[in-house]
């Protein structure tokens, strides 16, 4: 086996088990913990940190794996996540790979971008298809913004750990 | 310095033995009816002359104490094992206890449903979206239910309706997630509207009651109910009771709003309608 494909093996073996965690945490734990009626996105949180740390190639595979559980988590029949999340992981991966510079408050602006554009798609979704009022929905979205980066600080050491173990990216 | 303070240590170290010692011999003699403070309690002189006069007379018994000590400390551990498990006993009551409660609730609704064919289920976990209201059931196709199901407690109050299906699960969107709507009626007069989510209220937790005519009396409190109307509910399923009543943003179309008769936040337990007779 050539030194690339082990390489990519020891990446999906560290991220296979962490996104089952995300998923499984996204999914149940993090359900209960609502804060001013809302319930804080760890995923995205999540996809954000590997795309700043890995770039757009794997921030957008990462990106892909972490919509498609972001879909199950939310009962989503289409993939609705799996898309934006994609296009997510690749525009932080750009952003990191040429306009930012590493450390926590990239990071953490990659982060409010991740989770506003996520947000932002919501809110607009629910008023295109359910007619909400965007700005009680907007409220709701920015919540959400606000509560998920609470958890972007412990994501941050394991995107650079992983980071760090694997050599990805850059 | 430091010898002094070591000194200082020693001291301090040797007055706690001696309480320490004090005070175990005091209890041991007392037989554990009087502690220490209960010796301060007395004058000095005549414990102190108690406790040093039984201390040499009653080694024999220090040595049965704890001889006992071994004992008592078996029959600890066997008392623990036997709090642990009358413990687990209770645990098992109560859930035994708590799953007669819902099948007796069911059972009346049963009764007076025969018509209908139930499927129980739990709730494995809820939606991560802010966006929605609904949940996955622990059954799915296998155990025949069907997509549209509708979905109701153990008393019978509408819960939702399964909006996606697999093999070994469900989804199921709450009567208050803004994707559901279904025709519904009051119960006290029969007058009938069309009960279905609404953003605002989904964030308080209750549902809208719209498309209801205009001389409809509306009173709080009122029973909504299913119509039946459509056939993929059956009717006369309870969905909630008015809590309000709201004109919308024309000014022209006023509604209802419902507060579920299901828990929905504590839901655990829930039932499958996987066949009714329609009645319309």
């Amino acid at each position: 086996m050539t030194r690339r494909k082990n390489g990519v093996l020891v990446k999906a073996l560290i991220l296979a088990p962490y996104l089952i965690l995300l998923y499984l945490l996204q999914s149940t734990v993090f359900t209960h913990l609502q804060l001013w009626g809302t319930k804080p996105l760890l995923l995205p949180v999540a996809a954000a940190g590997i795309a700043f740390f890995c770039g757009r190639v794997e921030g957008g595979v990462f990106g892909l794996l972490a919509g498609m559980m972001m879909d199950l988590a939310c009962n989503q029949l289409t993939v609705q996540f799996t898309l934006l999340m994609t296009f997510l992981g690749i525009l932080i991966g750009l952003l990191s790979d040429t306009v930012l510079v590493q450390g926590f408050p990239s990071y953490l602006l990659g982060c409010a971008l991740e989770l506003v554009l996520t947000s932002a798609y919501q809110v607009l979704s629910m008023w295109v298809l359910n007619g909400a009022p965007i700005a009680l929905s907007a409220a709701v979205g920015l919540k959400q913004t606000l509560y998920s980066l609470i958890f972007s600080l412990p994501l941050y050491y394991l995107s650079r750990f992983y980071f760090r173990v694997t050599g990805s990216g850059r | 310095m430091k010898d002094l303070i070591s000194k200082k240590v020693l001291r301090i170290g040797a007055a706690a033995v001696l309480v320490s010692v004090l005070a175990a011999v005091t209890v041991a003699l007392s037989g554990g009816n009087a502690g220490f403070a209960a010796m301060l309690s007395e004058p000095f002189f005549k414990p102190l002359k108690s406790a040093l006069t039984s201390l040499v007379g009653s080694l024999e018994h220090v040595y049965d104490y704890l001889y006992r000590f071994d004992e008592l400390e078996a029959e600890n551990a066997a008392l623990k094992k036997r709090v642990a498990q009358l413990e687990q006993d209770y645990r098992e009551y109560t859930e035994i206890s708590e799953e007669n409660g819902r099948l007796r609730s069911l059972l009346g609704f049963v009764e007076r449903h025969e018509e209908m064919t139930l499927e129980p289920a739990t709730v494995i976990s809820w939606t991560a979206s802010n966006f929605s209201s609904s949940f996955t059931a622990s059954k799915g196709s296998d155990a025949g239910i069907a997509l549209y199901d509708p979905v109701v407690d153990e008393y019978g109050n509408l819960v939702g309706q399964v909006t996606s299906v697999s093999a070994a699960s469900c989804v199921v969107s709450t009567v208050i997630d803004t994707t559901l709507s279904l025709g519904a009626q009051m119960y006290e007069n029969g007058e009938a509207g069309v009960a279905g989510g609404d953003f605002a209220l989904m964030k308080e937790g209750n549902l809208k009651l719209s498309y209801i005519s205009d001389t409809a009396s509306l009173v709080i409190g009122n029973t909504v109910i299913t119509s039946g109307s459509g056939g993929v509910y059956p009717a006369g399923l309870v969905i909630g009771a008015v809590s309000g009543i709201a004109v919308g943003s024309s000014g022209l179309d006023p509604y209802a709003i419902v507060e579920p008769a299901a828990d929905i936040d504590a839901l655990t337990h829930i039932y499958v309608i996987t066949d009714f007779a329609v009645s319309e």
